[in-house]
């Protein structure tokens, strides 16, 4: 148990230090933070990462090990002794008395606690909570089962982050299909909670489920489970063809070369979500990235004839470039969703641990086996773990007896 | 209605400043006043958190002021709890100073009553905090009978007086039932971080620090029953761990910002 207790030592060492040094940051922003000393230290002991550094994998694997030890291997220990208390307590003698009056208390004391009785010659044994004794077993197995499930949850998902358009469909790896019906940023409060409204479907089954998910509210498709990550908002511009006549809508997220020709076109630098227009003419452009575009500014270069030229565009604006005219629309928010395939017998396995792992303790602080020989003389109580409040409780109840 | 969580705090003091001239001059029926002092200060307590409650249309768990009140409100239900199964005044010597004390600290926290946050609204919010604010309360109470265990030992009692073997037993239990609600909320905590940001376990200060928080106690269980730590080296775990769940509770919002810092 030392081996252990050291190992939960050492975790907590690591613990503190990947709490108080920041974590999984360049080498550059250690310096400026700590100094080059200390630095070089952090950095050679793998202090900037202390949580995926092999010596702290090796002690969590040392710790399993441990945990081996403290459950699978006691478990017949743990049955034997379990088995052997009631029978310990049907044959040994009393070792503290009892008058007449004391002992009828007692037995009154002890049915009303709830103890259940069995016969043993001369002596009647009181006994209560027998399978306590799994408890520690229980706690240690979920335990090591925990960091075994959990390792196994982490390590087979996989996770996808993607930007879709609102009205856009993406094609997942078995063929299911995902469209964004539509992203809202605000709630009905008005607090910002972005929300989009999906539509999953799988072409071999035809199942298809719509709804909206948000923040605490991933949907559940399959293999899939899909969360509302983040956010972004991208240009929009209509390009039409004026020789047949074609038209399309193009979302804006990042630069590009928008032509028919390859010469004339538009340049797509950024998009602003405002500007500040002082007294004398000049604009300066906002460029906070908060969500709201309030008045929108396309930055962009016309390229016609071998020129370039900058131009602040707003929605509405319209351009006119070889052959093509542009039209730049208001800007559209899209979400960021995170697609995680998890294997969901690994998830009911993972709830199952955690469900294990409060019954055990449960079972070891609030279940404690306890067996009573009672006899005429006297009793003896016998336990697997100290029974202060019960013997208290007793000397209590005796003592107000004589009283 | 502020007035309530006030009138409180005050009677909480009232009740403190009794039960300490009771203990410390040994006059059991100061202690019973302070009872009953306490029993009023959990009522206006109490109908104070409901009006919030109620005026915020959620359980008032959502931020440093909430959470501290709710751990205040904890500690004296536990407090009047223990004193109904024990019938003994001494218990409630750290419930008292604990609500007082966590309670002039959320008096010193942003009071405005908030939208709840989207990150917050899941059903597994009032298990997450719920269980949070008995846990610390459990750790502080078991912490504060270690202050009165050390003190009635200086006071000449012996190790083997009746009173200290049950405040003993009583710091063993409440480090068990803290202990058992501080894993209800991690393992809580993991499942409502997989559904809001798809990570079970990111190693967040505040979780880091849960964790820390959970393995210190976990040490002295094993050590408590395989090492018998019992008495005075019990009573002075109790009192350094509580350092440990402060920080977890308070000065890892202040000192380590993360993805709980909507907690400050």
């Amino acid at each position: 148990m030392q081996f252990g207790m050291a190992l939960l030592l050492i975790v907590i060492l690591c613990s503190v230090a990947g709490s108080l040094i920041v974590q999984q940051r360049s080498a550059m922003e250690y310096v400026t933070r700590y100094g080059e000393k200390q630095a070089d230290l952090i950095l050679s002991l793998g202090l900037d990462h202390v949580f995926s550094t092999p010596w702290f994998i090796a002690v969590m694997i040392l710790l399993c090990l441990n945990l081996t030890f403290c459950s699978i291997v006691r478990l017949p220990k743990t049955v034997r002794q379990a088995k052997a208390l009631l029978h310990r307590a049907g044959h040994a003698a009393a070792d503290h008395s009892l008058t007449d009056k004391q002992h009828e208390k007692l037995t009154a004391f002890l049915q009303q606690r709830g103890f259940s009785t069995r016969q043993s010659g001369e002596s009647t044994v009181y006994y209560k909570h027998l399978f306590g004794f799994y408890g520690s077993f229980l706690t240690h197995l979920s335990f090591l089962l925990l960091l075994i499930v959990g390792a196994l949850v982490m390590v087979t998902a996989t996770v996808t982050d993607t930007t879709v358009m609102p009205g856009d469909t993406i094609t997942l790896e078995d063929g299911t299909l995902l469209t964004v019906n539509a992203f809202r940023i605000e709630d009905e409060t008005g607090s910002l909670d972005y929300t989009s409204l999906l539509t999953l479907t799988n072409p071999n089954t035809q199942r298809t489920l719509s709804r909206e998910i948000r923040v605490n509210e991933p949907m559940n498709f399959g293999p899939y489970k899909v969360y509302q990550q983040t956010y972004g908002t991208a240009g929009k511009v209509l390009i039409e063809n004026l020789e047949n006549g074609a038209a399309e809508e193009i979302y804006l997220t990042e630069s590009c070369f928008l032509t028919l020709n390859g010469v004339d076109g538009l340049f797509y630098q950024a998009l602003y979500p405002g500007y500040v227009q002082e007294e004398d003419g000049t604009v300066t452009l906002i460029t906070s990235s908060s969500y709201a575009y309030h008045d929108p500014v396309y930055d962009v270069l016309s390229v016609a004839e071998g020129t370039m030229t900058p131009v602040l565009a707003f929605p509405e604006d319209e351009m006119t470039l070889g052959n093509v005219r542009f039209t730049f629309m208001e800007p559209a928010a899209y979400p960021g969703l995170r697609i995680k395939t998890i294997h969901s017998e690994l998830l009911y396995a993972l709830y199952a641990v955690f469900a294990l792992m409060v019954i055990g303790l449960a079972l070891c602080f609030f279940a404690v086996p306890t067996a009573i020989t009672v006899t005429r003389e006297g009793y003896a109580l016998h336990s697997s773990k100290p029974q202060t409040g019960l013997m208290i409780d007793i000397e209590a109840c005796l003592t107000q007896e004589e009283n | 209605m502020d007035i309530l969580f006030f009138a409180a705090l005050i009677v909480y003091f009232a009740a403190a400043v009794i039960q300490l001239c009771g203990i410390a001059l040994g006059k059991n029926a100061w202690c019973r006043i302070a009872r009953w002092a306490l029993l009023g200060g959990f009522v206006l307590h109490t109908a104070f958190t409901a009006w919030r409650g109620v005026v915020a249309q959620r359980i008032p768990l959502a931020n440093q002021f909430e959470f501290a009140s709710g751990f205040a409100w904890s500690a004296a239900l536990l407090g009047l709890l223990l004193h109904r199964r024990l019938r003994q005044e001494w218990v409630l010597a750290a419930s008292i100073p604990v609500a007082f004390l966590v309670l002039s600290y959320a008096a010193f926290q942003p009071m405005e009553i908030k939208e709840l946050m989207p990150a917050l609204r899941s059903t597994w919010f009032a298990l997450h905090i719920g269980s949070a604010t008995f846990s610390y309360a459990a750790f502080a109470i078991s912490g504060g009978l270690g202050v009165y265990y050390l003190m009635q030992l200086k006071k000449g009692r012996a190790e083997t007086d009746v009173r200290l073997l049950q405040t003993d037993h009583m710091i063993y239990r409440l480090i068990c039932l803290g202990f058992l609600l501080l894993t209800v909320v991690i393992l809580s905590g993991a499942i409502w971080a997989e559904q809001a940001w798809s990570r079970w376990w990111s190693w967040d200060p505040k979780e880091t620090w849960a964790l820390i928080t959970w393995i210190l106690y976990a040490i002295f269980l094993h050590q408590r029953i395989r090492k018998k730590w019992q008495g005075k080296r019990m009573a002075w775990f109790a009192i350094i761990a509580v350092i440990c769940v402060l920080f977890t509770f308070a000065g890892v919002n202040k000192l380590l910002p993360g993805l709980h810092s909507y907690a400050v």
